[in-house]
């Protein structure tokens, strides 16, 4: 007889003097082996051949998900769903940012009812799908997480790509179910492997953008199988995704300001004239500190006159004033802000007393202090890049950028941020940007590619 | 263990050579004391405090050091020292419920607490601050609300090396950066190398091997279990782990398939060439048994009467790939008139798990037509119970020490 075992990241079958293709013979260890993820296709066809067996390979169970919140899907979600139903419970959905994917996995997960992994890319993802999957199953199941420093492993567990690719093999035998949040990121050569490990007969993948520059979705039919359902922002604008307003500040520097900035900015644009650096993307920004840092000549100075004319401008006084009037104005709204680095957030977070969230904040925090937004028991909140990639944030009403970069991708998902649906609402992005400085640039550029 | 961000190696002709310091260099110790003095100097310090100060070394230090990688190589060398660090909170009140308190007192105000008090007489920042100070004994909230991020933890205690130790750690960490990215590993392990504690770290890591005899040796192939579906770099890290496993012994041959920078190229060591120390202190069972393998050794010599039976260090490895693992017997018994061979292992500390597998490897040894004396001492094991069990299958008990008696008795 035919037994299954699971080992390492692989199905190991022995009883049997030859299997098909995608079994090898592996010399080394003596066992027929395929990758784990062979275990559907191999289970079915044994049982369809009436060949005896048994599957000693799988370990999850049936698992009661049914979700607590109320949800009434919208016409799009239910669609997808179906499509997916109908390709076997496997395969890829592309919605737009803000339409609620989470909710379709979320069902997804229901109609499966087994143990289920989610797998997201970065660590605000993980805290977020814990967060919606506490709300939706925290009464019969608990929620599990793997990476950013929590390796708890139950039948319904969050962990990330970077953490899957490493411990995959221990626990692959354990979910019947795989869920690829921003799937767009499995083909990535080092991510492909994740599914080979895993048992997982069924999976879900969701992206707004599965088209990768290197032609990786094309192995997406393999991975998490092929796209079952596609909708673009501009099916659903109007219908579904809310309308909003978009107003620039400039922010001038004080005189005092202006002053140091001119001084600092001579030095460095002196040592950058003297030795030919351009500046214009993120390598010459490396050049320039690698080239400075062994200059004999003026290299330190040019490198602390970069660092305070960068201080200047993300710490102008203006700046901080602007938002504490922007915070009374909208004191009822509820506010986001979007900060440019942690510790930018920390400081405006002691200064202004509204909760801060950062990749650092713990899981369970995070889910209480969006949880108190939600409910408007707290008005406002402070965030460092955190909330981007299709991070939930339910209905902002206000959003204020206080610096960005000029990725146009980044700026579209915050911008998603405030897109949520809302009865009669109009929500309002600020844009914060220091004049006379570069990034006012910056932030041309950005709404140019927006537009 | 490194970052890849720390990793330097050149490329020459597909060869890769790893980025290297010289512990004889004194520009390179004294970097390398000067990082130490720093981490010493911050015991009992913010964390946050010791980063900028590290960030300032950077720029101070690493030019001088190379001119092009200087800037890493002093990253490289504080996060191995990191390693060394222990980290402990910085204050006894809860920072959590403290902000939490603070931030739900000031969204409970018609306004956002003002920064400085007007003549409206609107509840301003201190107001907050102060009702919270009251509340919880905390003196200053506003300072205290974060403090349990990661940059106020408390450098608490810091393994200080000698910076021919911190140097050296350095060359090895370079050379397992470069394994991060190998999709297997050979080994060519010569006569006199200690195969047991090769196939310890092998087993331990979860690695798949290939062995093959050559003359005067074997040839040690290691990837994992994926990697029979196509070369993979997933198992490169444990490759590296295994490294300073390797470098307790010698002399051997290593070289790795790298995948480096989207180019095929190979890393290629020579135990008698490379210099190299290891970290590993070595697993401890290997450390006591070599005390009760010499005492047999001495107990053979000085013994009148061996019968026909010759002993000899060293023998032959016998395989058991399917388990992942392998017998490496330490001395091989030959009867000079019948030209019998039989094979004995001394264990070191010993668990009831190893006794087990141990049976159960001497049974398939026997059914390859091996003969194989286990032998396990009373005292450097767990379980009595166990040991008693185990004689059934053929583990040889002994007291302090294993006498030729013993062994001869059981030969027989």
């Amino acid at each position: 007889m035919i037994e299954l075992f699971y080992e390492a990241g692989t199905l190991v079958a022995t009883g049997s003097s030859r299997l098909p293709e995608p079994f090898v013979w592996d010399g080394r260890t003596r066992q027929w082996r395929a990758p784990a993820n062979a275990y559907r296709e191999t289970v079915l066809g044994l049982r369809n051949a009436e060949v005896p067996h048994k599957d000693r390979a799988a370990t999850f169970e049936k698992v009661p998900l049914e979700s607590r919140v109320a949800m009434e899907p919208r016409p799009y979600q239910r669609e997808a769903l179906g499509a997916w139903k109908r390709e076997g419970l496997r395969g890829v959905v592309v919605l737009p940012t803000g339409a609620g994917k989470t909710a379709v996995a979320v069902s997804a997960m229901e109609r499966v009812g087994r143990s289920t992994l989610v797998v997201v890319p970065t660590l605000a993802l993980l805290k977020q799908w814990y967060s919606v999957l506490q709300d939706a199953f925290g009464g019969t199941v608990e929620v599990g997480l793997l990476g950013g420093g929590y390796h708890e492993i139950t039948p319904l567990t969050v962990t990330t790509y970077d953490s899957a690719y490493i411990h995959a093999e221990r626990y692959g035998d354990r979910f019947a179910f795989v869920v690829y949040d921003e799937v767009h990121h499995l083909p990535a050569p080092k991510n492909a492997i994740i599914p080979k490990m895993l048992l997982a007969p069924y999976s879900l993948g969701l992206t707004a953008t599965p088209e990768r520059p290197d032609g990786g979705h094309e192995l997406l039919p393999d991975l998490a199988g092929g796209i079952v359902y596609r909708r673009a922002p501009e099916d659903l604008a109007g219908t579904y995704l809310a309308p909003f307003e978009l107003v620039r500040i400039p922010i001038e520097l004080t005189a005092h300001e202006r002053f140091d900035y001119a001084q600092a900015e001579a030095v460095y644009k002196d040592f950058l004239e003297k030795h030919r650096l351009p500046m214009r993307s993120p390598e010459d920004w490396q050049r320039f500190i690698m080239v400075a840092s062994t200059s004999h000549s003026g290299g330190r100075e040019a490198l602390l006159a970069a660092r305070r004319r960068r201080e200047i401008r993300e710490g102008a006084m203006r700046k901080g004033v602007t938002l504490e009037t922007l915070l009374r104005r909208h004191w009822d709204d509820r506010m986001i802000v979007f900060a440019k680095s942690v510790e930018e957030v920390y400081a405006l977070s002691r200064r202004f007393l509204i909760p801060g969230v950062t990749y650092e904040t713990p899981a369970r925090e995070r889910k209480e202090i969006l949880d108190r937004f939600r409910v408007g028991r707290y008005r406002a909140i402070i965030a460092s890049d955190v909330l981007n990639e299709g991070v939930d944030v339910p209905d902002a009403g206000v959003a204020v950028i206080l610096a960005g970069s000029a990725s146009r991708r980044e700026y579209v998902q915050r911008l998603g941020r405030i897109l949520r649906p809302r009865e009669g609402k109009r929500a309002i992005l600020y844009e914060l940007v220091t004049a006379q400085t570069g990034e006012e640039h910056t932030a041309r550029r950005r709404k140019e590619a927006f537009t | 263990m490194l970052r890849s961000e720390h990793v330097m190696a050149r490329l020459q002709r597909g060869r890769l050579v790893p980025h290297r310091l010289s512990p004889e260099d004194d520009r390179v110790l004294d970097v390398a004391a000067e990082l130490c003095d720093l981490y010493a100097a911050n015991v009992g310090s913010p964390r946050a405090g010791l980063e900028r100060e590290l960030a300032l070394r950077e720029e101070d230090l690493g030019p001088g050091l190379d001119a092009r990688r200087g800037f890493r190589i002093v990253r490289a060398l504080s996060k191995l020292l990191e390693e060394r660090a222990g980290w402990g909170a910085p204050i006894g009140s809860d920072p959590y419920t403290l902000r939490t308190r603070v931030f739900e007192l000031a969204a409970a105000l018609p306004e956002p607490p003002a920064s400085e008090r007007g003549l409206l007489e609107t509840p301003t920042r201190e107001d907050v601050l102060s009702q919270v100070a009251v509340e919880t004994g905390v003196e200053n909230p506003g300072a205290s609300m974060y403090a349990d991020r990661q940059g106020a933890q408390l450098l608490a205690e810091f393994d200080r090396p000698p910076p021919e130790t911190l140097v050296r750690r350095y060359n090895v960490a370079q050379i397992q950066g470069v394994l991060y990215s190998a999709r297997d590993l050979v080994v060519d392990l010569a006569e006199g190398s200690d195969a047991r504690l090769i196939f310890h770290y092998v087993k331990l890591l979860g690695l798949i091997y290939e062995l093959e005899p050559l003359s005067g040796g074997y040839r040690l192939r290691l990837d994992g279990p994926l990697s029979i579906f196509g070369a993979t770099r997933k198992y490169g890290l444990r490759l590296a782990q295994f490294l300073p496993g390797l470098l307790l012994t010698s002399p051997w041959k290593l070289s790795a398939n790298v995948e480096w920078k989207n180019r095929d190229a190979v890393l290629e060591l020579d135990s008698e060439k490379t210099g190299l120390e290891t970290h590993y202190l070595g697993p401890k069972a290997e450390r006591e048994a070599g005390d009760v393998r010499e005492a047999f050794v001495k107990a053979w010599d000085r013994a009148k009467d061996t019968g026909d039976w010759e002993l000899k260090r060293g023998a032959e490895i016998l395989p058991f790939p399917e388990k992942k693992t392998a017998l490496v017997p330490d001395f091989t018994l030959l009867n000079s008139a019948t030209g019998e061979l039989v094979q004995l292992e001394i264990l070191g500390f010993w668990s009831e798990r190893n006794l087990v597998e141990r049976v159960a490897l001497l049974r398939e040894a026997g059914g390859r037509g091996h003969r194989l004396l286990v032998a396990a001492s009373e005292r450097l094991g767990t379980s009595q119970e166990a040991l008693s069990g185990a004689v059934d299958g053929g583990i040889l008990p002994f007291k302090d020490r294993l006498s030729a008696k013993a062994v001869l008795s059981a030969l027989e």
